[in-house]
């Protein structure tokens, strides 16, 4: 049992991601999800749960929060993490080993388990998550999905009553949110309580029991889930909240006109390290063409951007700009790739800085208007690292229209972005495309494809086997792209028949 | 420290290779003359040879052996300032070589939580172990981020290289320190949250899923390394008393 | 248990442990890049010091802002020493670094870690320890040599060795040590208040 009561925090020297007022009681093996707009307090929430608040981070405290009828603030962290486990968003930095056995065995060796019953958790954990292909593999080697999967096993392994996760899924493609949604199945049925604060809420339709609407640190609304599915898209979305079902995504009835393409790809062929990562792939994009490119991990999406922009150095075959052989050269200057960790791109100590950086002769005029139109003219002064991140992002995109590039690569521009931030970068690629640039966006939001993207190139094995538009008539395809399962019947919904079972037994 | 687990050859306890590796110090310090050197670059190889590493041993044998001839010309022939500069690098060099090239050998066959394990066995202090673990998690990282560093620094027409830093010393420093200890700051910050989430704060003493175990073929390679030190003790006591 | 105030007020935190920690990956890396173009080298060897000391400043400086606890400097010199020493670095290498971490400590320390003087001034002290081998060279430069030469100290080889040339390297080797490491800490002050200050990532 969870209870928060009176509670509310502020965090020194910030004013937003603040709580005020909050009360709330979870009982044991419910599993609640806290969703809202970025900012709004979710993840707070869970930090006071976890004993982060007060512990790690600072701020003014008021209120209680009781575990089982213990105070989280009179207990050493060690002794709240043996109750409660937290998987948290970003997967390279939650590891704390170099080989994945002892990322495992991690917590629970920090609990001083006995060496023999340290083996058999590991074991048990393995079993239990389907994981033995990573087990003993360098975490280095592994993808973001496998890595966050490790870091479920570790807080898994140290059996807690209560997980909470935030965001979990914020890096994570298709198939591992799946996967992730199993695992969440797995605890529930074991009758662990849950607590998760997300944007990607529809994968989490069938687990939630309760459904907590946040909005500017307080609970606005309570709902359950059946209430939840039944709001109207309009009132959702003002709520600033993704979509719940992903069935009832679409893509536009039709594509517009497309123009003379301006980009030309002629049997380009990549290599790896020796090995072939894509061969002969033949493609042309217009002006103003906005292709989301999709595929496993591993299937070569990245060279496939590096090459693009001329970072990659291993490939055959010719690129055309306006029918010109373009070479490696020539395409750094044309391009301009978005990092999907944007902090890497940033270098210079103001956001006003950071657009005439590098630039022998800045033009001062175009560097205010590029700034006024992105709004950030207010941020002028402000060091990058202190914006949030999708104003970094947009930073990084005043760069290269400031450096007068035209094209352009999105890598997962929507990882951990709410509803508002989504439909702002989706609003902001528009107006990329409305100036002619050709953009590329990596990514796994089928939402974000709908509102953005004219076709999607799909990477596998590698070759491009499909290129399809992003229209109604194509909708069979591009949902077996994203792996989106649409509903046959309720019980049949994703996953095998045995998970869906235990999940009715537990609703 | 690779990450492939050990599939033939010899195990070693990395509490033997620690102890190794000091006696190699010793060892080099103590060695009366070249051809002590030599010898001890040859135990080296044959324990090197246990650990199936063949193409490593040879490599490094030969080119030690070309130093060595090398050493003896330079001491026969050369004479003056040039002289007194080839001994001080030299020197460093035979002083060094022999330990460089068994920790290459220990480094490629020792894994990272077997290190650990063994710090833990030696009850070294935690303040200690968790920065050794972190740094040694944090160095290949740093490789990727460089990697991304590199890309993003290409994209702003700067050139990732000497060249470039010398033609554009300050933008090039703050490319690449900028980046680079931002991203540092901020794991820093989200790795002690991941770890104290999972209780590292325990007071009572870590336990360890890896067990290491001191054998006999541990032992015995420890004592024909301190025979071999003893042997080279006497000669030296013998020849200087 | 007490309350929270225990992990904050007294002695190292997980949290400053873990920023010793990457933050001691970092200067080991830089001193590696920093010194690894002159240890191969005969002529240049002793420029080796140098080297390692013109990169690591900013590294070294954001650590100390961040942490501003005494212990976090001492023990990325052990760190350091074990990576050393494992390694097969030479013994006076490794130690050396142990040593001026510690005494870059005390200094840094006497400023409570917050005085940029001192900082920079610790950092060129922790620079020096790259010296440690070089000085057991001229401390004793027939036991360096005996290996190679065999038991006959030669008299021409000891002269040249008290010729004042290589009082001069040594000084020179000081001398350039000192440099790079106040050049390396002159622009990691520099940075700090430009960049890391203004960006609110120090304590």
């Amino acid at each position: 049992m969870i209870e928060l009561e009176n509670v509310s925090f502020s965090y020194d020297g910030q004013e937003h991601d603040g709580l005020h007022d909050i009360n709330l009681k979870i009982a044991d093996g419910e599993c609640v999800l806290f969703c809202g707009r970025s900012g709004c307090g979710k993840t707070t929430i869970t930090r006071l749960v976890n004993g982060l608040i007060p512990q790690f981070y600072q701020g003014e405290f008021h209120g209680r929060v009781l575990v089982d009828g213990q105070e989280i603030s009179n207990l050493p962290m060690y002794q709240i993490a043996a109750k409660v486990g937290s998987v948290f968003q970003n997967p390279r930095t939650q590891f704390f080993n170099v080989d994945t056995d002892s990322e495992i065995a991690f917590g629970i060796e920090n609990e001083a388990r006995p060496p023999r019953e340290l083996a058999e958790r590991v074991e048990q954990t393995t079993e239990d998550l389907h994981i033995r292909k990573l087990r003993s593999r360098n975490i280095f080697e592994l993808s973001g999905g496998e890595k966050q999967k490790i870091a479920f096993a570790s807080v898994y392994a140290m059996n807690p009553k209560i997980y909470l996760l935030d965001e979990p899924s914020s890096n994570l493609d298709m198939t591992s949110i799946q996967e992730l949604k199993e695992h969440l199945r797995l605890i529930k049925s074991q009758g662990k309580t849950i607590l998760i604060a997300e944007h990607r809420l529809y994968y989490l339709m069938e687990l939630a029991d309760r459904i907590v609407y946040l909005e500017k640190g307080k609970i606005k609304r309570v709902y359950t889930p059946e209430e939840f599915r039944r709001l109207p898209e309009n009132e959702r979305e003002y709520m600033g909240l993704r979509a719940v079902d992903l069935t009832e995504v679409l893509p536009p009835q039709k594509c517009l006109p497309v123009s003379a393409p301006i980009l030309e790809l002629q049997d380009v062929t990549l290599r790896y390290k020796k090995r072939t990562i894509l061969h002969h792939i033949a493609l042309s994009a217009a002006k103003g063409e906005v292709i989301g490119v999709v595929g496993h991990n591993g299937a070569g999406k990245t060279t496939f951007s590096r090459a693009l922009c001329g970072l990659h150095k291993d490939c055959d075959g010719q690129f055309l700009w306006d029918g010109r052989p373009m070479d490696r050269k020539a395409r750094l200057k044309k391009s301009y790739m978005v990092m999907q960790d944007v902090n890497y791109e940033l270098f210079a100590d103001s956001v006003e800085a950071e657009c005439s950086f590098g630039i022998r002769n800045p033009d001062q005029k175009l560097v205010v208007e590029t700034l006024e139109e992105l709004g950030l003219a207010s941020y002028r002064e402000r060091h990058p690292n202190t914006l949030s991140g999708g104003q970094k992002q947009r930073v990084a995109v005043a760069v290269s229209m400031i450096c007068g590039k035209n094209l352009l690569v999105f890598d997962e521009p929507t990882s951990g972005l709410d509803f508002d931030s989504m439909a702002q970068v989706a609003g902001l690629i528009r107006r990329l495309s409305d100036m002619g640039k050709v953009i590329f966006i990596v990514t796994h939001d089928f939402e974000f494809v709908c509102r953005t993207c004219s076709r999607v190139l799909h990477f596998d094995e590698g070759e491009m086997p499909d290129d399809v538009p992003v229209v109604m008539d194509a909708l069979p395809k591009l949902r077996e792209l994203f792996s989106v399962k649409v509903n046959v019947s309720e019980g049949d919904r994703e996953g095998g028949l045995g998970h869906s079972d235990g999940r009715r037994g537990n609703l | 420290m690779s990450g492939e687990r050990q599939k033939k050859g010899l195990w070693l306890d990395p509490r033997a290779k620690l102890f190794l590796i000091l006696i190699c110090v010793l060892a080099s310090m103590f060695a009366p003359s070249l051809a002590y050197q030599f010898a001890l670059v040859v135990l080296i190889a044959i324990l090197g040879i246990f650990f199936g590493k063949w193409k490593y041993v040879i490599k490094a044998v030969c080119f030690y052996a070309v130093i060595c001839v090398l050493t003896v010309w330079i001491m026969a022939e050369m004479t003056g300032t040039l002289r007194t500069m080839f001994i001080a690098f030299l020197g460093l060099f035979h002083k060094v070589y022999a330990c460089g090239m068994l920790a290459g050998i220990v480094l490629s066959t020792t894994k990272v939580n077997e290190f650990l394990s063994a710090m833990n066995r030696v009850h070294a202090p935690k303040k200690l172990v968790i920065p050794l673990a972190v740094m040694l998690r944090y160095i290949p990282t740093i490789q990727e981020d460089w990697r991304y560093i590199k890309d993003a620094m290409r994209m702003r027409d700067v050139s990732p290289s000497l060249g470039g830093f010398l033609s554009h010393p300050g933008m090039t420093v703050e490319c690449i320190y900028v980046p680079l200890m931002m991203t540092a700051s901020k794991a820093a910050d989200e790795l002690s949250i991941a770890s104290v989430t999972r209780g590292i704060e325990n007071p009572n003493p870590r336990t360890c899923l890896v067990q290491i175990k001191c054998g006999i073929a541990d032992w015995m390679i420890m004592a024909v390394a301190v025979a071999f030190l003893i042997f080279e003790l006497c000669v030296r006591g013998g020849v200087i008393g | 248990m007490s309350n929270q105030t225990n992990s904050l007020s007294k002695g190292l935190t997980v949290k400053d442990l873990v920023t010793t920690g990457i933050f001691t990956a970092l200067v080991f890396v830089f001193v590696l890049i920093g010194g690894i173009f002159f240890a191969p080298n005969p002529v240049l060897t002793f420029f080796m010091p140098a080297g390692s000391g013109l990169l690591a400043g900013p590294v070294f400086l954001l650590m100390i802002a961040k942490v501003q606890k005494r212990w976090s400097l001492s023990i990325m010199g052990v760190v350091i020493c074990i990576i050393w020493f494992v390694t097969g670095m030479h013994w006076a290498f490794a130690l050396g670094y142990l040593i001026m971490a510690v005494v870059a400590d005390f200094v840094a320390g006497a400023g409570q870690y917050k005085s940029k003087k001192l900082n920079s001034l610790a950092y060129i002290l922790f620079s020096l320890g790259g010296t440690g081998s070089y000085i057991v060279f001229f401390a004793d430069p027939n036991g360096w040599a005996q290996t190679m030469l065999g038991n006959g100290t030669e008299q021409s080889y000891i002269d040249t060795m008290q010729a004042t040339a290589n009082t001069g390297i040594l000084i020179a080797m000081f001398a350039a040590a000192i440099i790079t490491s106040a050049i390396s800490a002159f622009v990691g002050c520099k940075m700090l208040k430009k960049q890391f200050e203004k960006a609110g990532i120090t304590a």
